[in-house]
């Protein structure tokens, strides 16, 4: 206890702030360390691992390559990545621990960058993961007979593979900050990821015009050309994802920062 | 010390609190008393800017809280102690919140022994902590940055008779080395024991305060208990001065003070066996208090 606590008055000029590192290192920390964030990253990983092999017994020959099994490795994290963001968001206010941790960060700005930088760390280390276990399914292909390519094509790597991840990363932290609620975030998320690309995808079909509006309002479509073909987008397709990407990803994720600099955490 | 000026906060037409002031000073335990729902939470927790004010602020130590650096090393906060990861360990929570005050863990390990959680129960997860150990979890939190304020939101709350006199004597032994301790309760008797300097909070607005004399001389009504050799003598005598005259178990309970009771008992050489106080003390003051805030809008005759 300091001595100028008999005055009754605090001397805070020697007093540092909490450094941003420490946060994010707390933060990423509070992802990994309850059974259901450390089993779930691990959950990811050992599932990437599961398709991976099975896809090294199944494919034909021809693609059993490390371009290919890298593909399917960004697949399953971009479904599932975005979860672990959630749970690390919105736990937040569901647990309730938002009231401690904003207890001893009053400064919520410096939090949320915290999250920021902890999410992005926790989706490269399992994006990173993800690459060594489809070089593990790779192996497999081999064992069963392929003769994989091991060069990967730079477009698939950083289109494919990182851009595609980090956009889902940044959906996982706009979802969980507006909703701030993770059963909902995670129900929310599923609506985004797999209903409405399949309802858009049936629109569609239905009325040539629209198909031709969807890739435009509609983010997932949009981000279709990061992971087929050449994995290149044109630049139509480029702008199709920054108008989409606009309505989907920047305007819920400034607003769900607003809301969680707002909300009152009880 | 903690220093609340004018603070009122409202939720759309509902006032939660209502132009509240009042003083924490170093080295005295402040009670907040008040019944549920009064505002003490709502109080604490713009203290420790959870919520935003709609007019006055607090000063903690002479700052508001956002503006102090690592807010945890000066100000221990106890609002909720079930507002915690139920999947984490206790070890963990206490882990998670010195690292952000970039405090050396040996930290945590001093704090689980000082509330008495044994080592096997710091590695059991939160959700299998009874609501005491919840409590003692939430006590070692708020003093891991070893604060010179504490601000405490019914800590007694789920305490064994034992935790709370364990916790009535760390707090005072906290009072005493200078620290500045505000707990609050919707319970007297944990309040009365603890505190030299109490609140009183009914329908946001603070209706008494000041320590446990002032506030029992403030009090409106004295009755006393008295029993005698002829009651019903003393009754009729004390009834011919004007005084309220109730049967009372063996004896009679008076509406006025117990010395008016023994002039009377002289006067008509009438023989007492028992005279006492005769209110509940702060109890009765207390929901006295309380239950005028809900029929007036300002109770300001017991203004210590």
């Amino acid at each position: 206890m300091s001595a100028t606590a008999a005055l009754g008055q605090i001397d805070i000029t020697s007093t540092p702030h909490v450094p941003m590192s420490r946060l994010a290192k707390v933060e990423f920390r509070k992802a990994l360390d309850t059974r259901a964030g450390r089993w779930f990253a691990i959950s990811i990983v050992g599932l990437v691992l599961v398709v991976e092999v099975i896809y090294a017994l199944v494919a034909d020959e021809g693609s059993k390559n490390y371009g290919d099994f890298l593909g399917i490795a960004g697949a399953v994290l971009g479904y599932f990545l975005p979860i672990l963001i959630i749970m690390l968001v919105t736990s937040e206010a569901s647990q309730r621990n938002g009231l401690v941790t904003f207890t001893l960060e009053p400064r919520r700005p410096r939090v949320v960058v915290a999250k920021f930088i902890a999410g992005l760390l926790l989706g490269v280390s399992v994006m990173i993961m993800g690459a060594v276990v489809a070089a593990v399914g790779t192996v497999v292909g081999m064992l069963a007979g392929g003769a994989p390519e091991w060069s990967v094509d730079g477009n698939l790597l950083f289109n494919g593979f990182v851009l595609a991840n980090l956009i889902g990363i940044f959906i996982g932290f706009a979802i969980g900050m507006l909703l701030m609620n993770t059963p909902a975030a995670i129900v929310g998320y599923f609506a985004y990821s797999l209903i409405l690309p399949i309802a858009v995808g049936i629109l569609g079909a239905l009325s040539e015009g629209f198909e031709k509006i969807a890739p435009w309002i509609e983010f997932n479509t949009a981000q279709t050309p990061l992971f087929m073909g050449d994995y290149t987008p044109t630049g139509e397709e480029w702008a199709q994802i920054a108008v989409s990407g606009t309505i989907w990803l920047i305007i819920p994720l400034a607003f769900g920062i607003m809301r969680l600099l707002r909300i009152e955490f009880k | 010390m903690i220093t609340v000026e004018g603070l009122t906060r409202k939720y759309g037409a509902f006032t939660a609190v209502d132009d509240v002031s009042f003083v924490c000073q170093p080295g005295r335990v402040t009670g907040f008393l008040g019944p549920n729902g009064a505002g003490k939470t709502t109080t604490m927790r713009v203290m420790v800017g959870l919520t935003p004010p709609t007019s006055g602020r607090v000063t903690i130590g002479g700052h508001l809280y956002q503006d102090i650096p690592n807010p945890g090393l000066h100000v221990g906060v106890l609002l909720d102690a079930s507002a915690q990861h139920a999947g984490r360990t206790g070890r963990e929570i206490l882990t998670i919140g010195a690292q952000t005050m970039g405090l050396p863990s040996s930290r945590v390990d001093e704090m689980l022994e000082l509330v008495s959680l044994s080592p096997s129960e710091s590695k059991r997860r939160l959700r299998n902590y009874s609501l005491g150990m919840k409590q003692r979890l939430g006590i070692a939190h708020a003093l891991l940055g070893d604060p010179s304020v504490l601000i405490l939101d019914e800590p007694a709350n789920g305490l064994d008779p034992a935790g709370i006199r364990w916790m009535r004597g760390l707090l005072k032994g906290y009072a005493d080395r200078g620290g500045t301790v505000l707990l609050s309760s919707h319970l007297l008797h944990e309040v009365e024991m603890i505190a030299d300097e109490m609140i009183l909070i009914g329908r946001g607005k603070i209706v008494a305060q000041g320590d446990k004399k002032s506030l029992l001389a403030g009090a409106a009504t004295a009755t006393t208990l008295v029993t005698s050799l002829d009651n019903a003598a003393l009754a009729s005598a004390l009834t011919a001065k004007g005084f309220d005259v109730q049967p009372a178990g063996e004896g009679l309970k008076v509406g006025t003070e117990s010395v008016e009771v023994g002039r009377a008992a002289a006067e008509n050489n009438i023989v007492l066996t028992d005279l006492r106080y005769g209110g509940a003390g702060l109890e009765d003051l207390f929901l006295e208090l309380t239950a005028d805030t809900q029929r007036e809008a300002a109770t300001e005759g017991v203004q210590a």
